[in-house]
């Protein structure tokens, strides 16, 4: 193989009952990597995920395992396990013969399949569970148990469909830990779906962020996060004020009524632009210091930082800072040059990145979460 | 007493009453007249006596035991079958597999016996083609036919109900892991559907094991099951009511110990698997 790639996606569409679920996907999954699909309800990463499994054929365009076609290969015969969004455990069978049921098509023998089942259920650190039936066990058990069983069979890649979602906060911080380290530890790939901005940035060697069918972003996490491509990317990955902006020429942009010193370059002279002012990148000052000036309309305490909404000319601004401001104050803005991140004009521009509806937004996020 | 209690079962009062009326009292009366004599003295000679009785028990076992057996084989294909098509059309089976039940069944024993008669449909249509006719009614297969036809919606409903539920990513989750199509049905499809298959046995067998009439007018009284006893016992007059019941009460007795060694064998199953 030329390239180090082992599944690579090209040009696949997918639609259900005619509608679009996946508009031209182009991929490459490299080999070994820890990638995440991400992205909101319905986006297409579930999809793209059941394609590489083989549970679904694309309407159109090719999928290549290892540079071979998958096309027409079933799912039994890949090289490919998956991980359920609900386990998907046999429930008629023991920790111990769900973890064998791979092995035991394979008709590998007795004694190296109790051998394997036990180092497994050490990896997963549920030693002794083996005669365990499914229906005692705790959400967080039976996604480890999962986890065994679907690397029993030594896949090349590993497909997860939201493991994690059903468990709580905590345990949930733990097993990303876990599965990062075991991705490690196998040196296999993981293929990892989510709508955790959060989880993804943290797990992944790549993130891959969708919506509507299609790629809007492939790139490391600090990539994403750093360097979106468009208002959606930096809307859904971390909070961001945005703005409309105007390049007046390189490292110069104008938004908000005042000229920016900036480090983006490469725009057309007086081009429209979209502007990216992450909130824990914006200092507070005293107002005869602030290159802007608004007033604050909402302070909310967090722990670790406050959340200030501050109204710039009717524009909402969100900031974090670890100073107190109070609702009322007066105060002036700064932002530094590496604080500005300049993106170009997409079909997204001016959907996302205002606070002045934050709580309604807030609101609409949670209820995707409930959906999923 | 508090309340809640009080307010359930005042909820279930009128079944219980119910049941009070339609199953204890008929019971404790079938007992009664099975333990006693026509002057109404304790006697166990009824019970002593059903040895005469003795091959029709055995008939109506062995035949229910057939007819439960080729109604399962018939009926586990189709329930899968069932789950694997369109929702519409799954429906539109479940009407057709249903509208038997709709009819009284002795329209529908009578319907078959037009239909094997020796000038029945199947033999004028032979006829018609100058073929030999077949000579079907009044024979054991006549009688198994009729009790597999009557049953079979109790036996597929059940199976098709447990199947349908089955959830689709454990099947997924087989072929993910290298099963394919015998495999995936005998490790997951078949276990998982198990209670469906219990419930349709015994939905199937205890009517078959003590059904009249079929046998009567599809096997020509040549072979008398324990039903048709019971039936023209009852039927003959109330000095024979003490035999009748005492026959009902050990064909009663006889279900439920069939029952149970089923649920053992279909626990152990359950046992075996895991």
């Amino acid at each position: 193989m030329a390239n180090n790639n082992i599944v690579e996606l090209k040009d696949v569409f997918v639609s259900f009952d005619g509608e679009m679920v996946l508009d031209g996907l182009n991929l490459q999954i490299e080999d070994k990597e820890f990638i995440t699909l991400l992205g909101p309800s319905g986006c297409g990463k579930t999809t793209t995920l059941r394609l590489i499994a083989g549970f679904l054929d694309p309407d159109s365009g090719t999928i290549l395992f290892e540079g071979n076609d998958l096309n027409g290969v079933p799912a039994y015969k890949r090289q490919v396990n998956t991980i359920f969004q609900r386990y998907a455990l046999f429930p008629h069978l023991n920790v111990f013969e769900n973890i064998a049921f791979g092995m035991r098509i394979k008709k590998l023998p007795e004694n190296e399949i109790k051998e394997k089942v036990t180092d497994l259920l050490k990896l997963v650190n549920l030693s002794g569970f083996e005669k365990r039936r499914i229906s005692t066990l705790s959400g967080g058990q039976q996604q480890r148990i999962a986890i065994a069983r679907a690397i029993a069979n030594r896949p090349k890649v590993l497909l997860l469909d939201e493991p994690l979602a059903a468990l709580d906060l905590k345990l949930r911080k733990d097993m990303q830990k876990e599965l990062r380290n075991m991705q490690k530890q196998l040196g296999i790939t993981f293929v990892f779906v989510t709508h955790d901005q959060e989880e993804a940035l943290t797990m992944s060697d790549r993130v891959v962020v969708m919506d509507e069918g299609k790629i809007q972003q492939v790139g490391t996490p600090k990539d994403i996060y750093n360097e979106p491509k468009n208002a959606f990317v930096a809307d859904f990955i971390g909070e961001s004020n945005i703005l409309d902006g105007v390049m007046l020429k390189d490292y110069l942009v104008e938004f908000s009524g005042n000229k920016f010193n900036c480090l983006d370059k490469g725009f057309n002279d007086r081009e429209a632009v979209d502007v990216v002012v992450r909130p824990e990148d914006v200092d507070i000052v005293s107002l005869d210091n602030g290159m802007l000036k608004g007033t604050v309309i909402s302070v909310d305490f967090l722990g670790v930082h406050y959340e200030i909404i501050v109204d710039i000319g009717g524009f909402k601004w969100m900031i974090q800072t670890t100073d107190e401001h109070f609702v009322g104050d007066n105060v002036g803005l700064i932002i530094e040059p590496d604080a500005i991140h300049i993106m170009k004009k997409s079909k997204y521009s001016g959907l996302y990145g205002d606070y002045s509806s934050y709580s309604e937004e807030m609101d609409h996020i949670s209820e995707n979460i409930e959906e999923e | 007493m508090n309340k809640k209690t009080f307010g359930s079962r005042l909820v279930s009062a009128p079944y219980l009453v119910w049941a009070a009326i339609f199953v204890i009292v008929p019971l404790v009366i079938m007992i009664y007249f099975a333990l006693t004599n026509d002057a109404g003295n304790f006697t166990l000679s009824n019970i002593s006596g059903i040895g005469k009785y003795k091959k029709a028990f055995l008939y109506s076992i062995v035949y229910a035991i057939i007819s439960t057996v080729i109604t399962l084989i018939l009926a586990y294909p189709m329930a899968y079958f069932m789950t694997k098509i369109k929702i519409s059309a799954q429906r539109m089976i479940l009407l057709i597999v249903m509208v038997p039940m709709w009819m009284n069944f002795l329209i529908r024993t009578y319907s078959w016996i037009t239909i094997l008669a020796n000038k029945g449909i199947i033999n004028s249509f032979l006829e018609k083609l100058g073929l030999p006719t077949v000579h079907l009614i009044n024979t054991p297969g006549a009688v198994i036919l009729g009790m597999v036809y009557d049953f079979i919606p109790y036996m597929i409903l059940p199976i098709y109900s447990v199947m349908s539920k089955i959830d689709n990513s454990l099947l997924e989750a087989a072929s993910d892991l290298g099963s394919n199509g015998f495999s995936k049905l005998k490790s997951v499809i078949l276990p998982l559907s198990l209670p469906g298959v219990v419930s349709g046995i015994t939905m199937v067998f205890v009517p078959s094991v003590s059904t009249f009439y079929i046998s009567q007018k599809l096997g020509g009284n040549k072979t008398l099951l324990i039903g048709d006893a019971i039936e023209y016992l009852f039927n003959a007059g109330p000095e024979y009511y003490n035999v009748a019941s005492s026959l009902s009460l050990v064909l009663m007795i006889l279900i439920l110990l069939c029952l149970a060694v089923m649920n053992k064998f279909s626990n152990d199953e359950g046992d075996i698997i895991v």
